[in-house]
């Protein structure tokens, strides 16, 4: 009989008994599946076993996940609608009254050749009154006036907004210096604000993720810890007969696995339901805007993140709830 | 098979568990280390074990100086022996085949032959018959005879035991004694620490004799 370090190399082991136990070592790829095996079944005996505190354990998960997720995939599509808003930034140029149609047209040439401008559209004032008649409900009072009190506007689309008013500054001024123009106007407000608000809550949401995460993996690492101490003697017995530290961890780290895949299926589920009630809300309001805005629910490459993410943080949970407890049961 | 060069330990109480110890115990010899409480016999079985280390001194088993082991390495020394200890006995929420199947599932036995080598350990322990039962519902000297089951079924080279009769009444000890006997003519090596003194008397097998952790008769 003789000690070896590593099953990895049979021939190093001498005489006798341990000669008899090199067969195992034959199939090196069918035990290290069968001990897997062994340890996710011991893992799911484990979390059968412990029904209520597991249940409790997997339902604190799912709403660590859940709520940043959630805020998360709502932020997202808001975000969306604002990429929608922005598209409809527009850019007023007031033009002088007085100026000849003709003037006029070559004024709207002369912006569009400009760089940054998207697209420009003139709105001569006869139009704009038309159009002002029809939705201010302020028809009937403009027919008593005896002019047309609105300018002839071009409404210039900027080809980005990227940096807000601000930017839009050198662009203003050309539009500004062109001839006969009275007034340029830029109303980006709502779009910062908007940015900016959102920009607020992601951070609120990092930071509350951040957190969450933390007392994910807290209450995972207390979990596994009370797992190993439900399991003490067995620990102790499979070690006494042989069993290495990495073969005792693996059923705690399946366990951490097992719940966070469930904690992660759970959450996307409940998002999945949370986000369709919202929805109808949403749309609710969105029709009272004119707009057919609608969330379009948990986007499925957002769910498997999650259920990913779930199951790495509960592999990690569990990797330190091990580190710390299995290598301090030893047999004496 | 095991040699034990001017060993002694000390524990961090103070007590002493072996005090300069010299022995040698030859493949496939049958031993019985007896003494009153507190001699030391669990120490010296705990010191192959590798679940003690040794103050000073070395102890060398199978070739392999004890000292030279990382804690990585101590599994696979566990791996080739088998140990019947009181204090670490059956899980008592898996079946006696799972119990019994444990070292090998450890060792990655496939399965088809970790059914076959529980069932011939069974069977030579005479408990074929339980391996569905949970081990509660077996009787002490039954559950004795399981965890025999589990200390030779993955065919070890030296056998331990820590006062395996303990609590058992003579014509039960008498049983495992002799299926200890079994298991060494057949080639096992197998050390027996017993205060049973009248069941050792009747065997014919080698006597250590512990005082005070030290050696007062060798037997040989
Ligand atoms: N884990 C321990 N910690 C401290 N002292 C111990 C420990 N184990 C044994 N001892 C002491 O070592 C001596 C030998 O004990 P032990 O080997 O258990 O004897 P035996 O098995 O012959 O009864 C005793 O004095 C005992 O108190
Ligand atoms: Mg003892």
């Amino acid at each position: 009989m003789s000690v070896a370090k590593r099953p990895a190399d049979p021939k190093r082991k001498a005489p006798k008994g341990a000669a008899r136990s090199e067969r195992n070592w034959r199939h090196p790829l069918r035990s290290w599946l069968g001990s897997h095996r062994a340890s996710a079944r011991q893992a799911l005996h484990q979390v059968r076993s412990y029904p209520f505190s597991s249940v409790l354990t997997v339902l604190v998960m799912t709403i660590a996940l859940a709520l940043p997720m959630g805020l998360s995939v709502l932020i997202n599509q808001v975000e969306q609608l604002g990429v929608n808003w922005q598209k409809a930034a527009q850019i007023s140029v007031y033009i002088e009254d007085g100026v000849s149609k003709e003037r006029q047209q070559e004024q709207l040439a002369a912006i569009k050749t400009l760089s940054g401008v998207a697209n420009a559209q003139l709105l001569d004032k006869e139009l704009a009154l038309a159009e002002f008649q029809q939705h201010s409900g302020m028809g009937d009072a403009l027919l008593q006036l005896s002019y047309n009190p609105l300018p002839s506007v071009i409404v210039v689309t900027p080809s980005s907004i990227e940096g807000g008013a601000a930017a839009l500054e050198p662009l203003r001024d050309r539009l500004a210096a062109i001839d006969g123009v009275e007034q340029v106007q830029i109303d980006l407000l709502w779009v910062e604000r908007l940015a900016a608000i959102l920009g607020m809550l992601e951070r609120f949401t990092g930071g509350l993720g951040l957190l969450l995460i933390i007392a994910l993996l807290l209450v995972m690492t207390n979990t596994i810890r009370l797992a190993i101490e439900s399991r003490r003697e067995e620990i102790l017995v499979v070690k006494l007969v042989g069993g290495t530290d990495a073969f005792v961890r693996r059923p705690f780290l399946y366990i951490g696995v097992l719940y966070g895949l469930l904690a992660g299926v759970m959450a996307w589920l409940l998002l999945a339901a949370g986000l369709a009630w919202l929805n109808v809300t949403v749309q609710q309001v969105a029709s009272l805007y004119q707009s057919d805005f609608a969330l379009i629910g948990m986007p499925w490459p957002d769910g498997l993140t999650l259920v990913m993410g779930a199951m790495l943080l509960g592999l990690v949970g569990a990797w330190l709830a091990v580190g710390q407890h299995v290598r301090a049961i030893e047999p004496s | 098979m095991i040699r034990f060069e001017r060993v002694s330990k000390r524990y961090p109480n103070g007590h002493q568990g072996l005090d300069n110890l010299d022995l040698h115990i030859r493949s496939g010899e049958m031993v019985f280390i007896t003494g009153h409480s507190g001699a030391g016999k669990s120490t010296l079985l705990k010191l192959i074990m590798c679940m003690e280390r040794p103050s000073s001194g070395a102890v060398h088993v199978g070739g392999q100086n004890l000292q030279e082991l990382s804690s990585d390495d101590i599994p696979y020394l566990r791996r080739q022996v088998g140990v019947v200890f009181q204090n670490h006995q059956l899980l008592f929420d898996r079946t006696v085949f799972d119990n019994v199947a444990l070292p090998l599932v450890i060792n990655g036995t496939p399965p088809d032959e970790v059914g076959r080598r529980v069932r011939a350990a069974l069977d030579k322990v005479g408990l074929l018959s339980k391996e569905g039962s949970l081990p509660i519902a077996l009787s002490g000297g039954e559950q004795q005879r399981v965890g025999i089951a589990r200390a030779v079924v993955h065919k070890p080279a030296l056998l331990l035991a820590d006062e395996p009769t303990g609590n058992l009444d003579p014509a039960l000890s008498a049983e495992i004694m002799a299926l200890f006997e079994d298991f060494n003519r057949v080639g096992v090596t197998v050390l027996i620490a017993s205060h049973d003194l009248p069941l050792i008397a009747k065997l014919d097998h080698r006597m250590l004799t512990l005082d005070q952790g030290r050696l007062i008769t060798d037997g040989e």
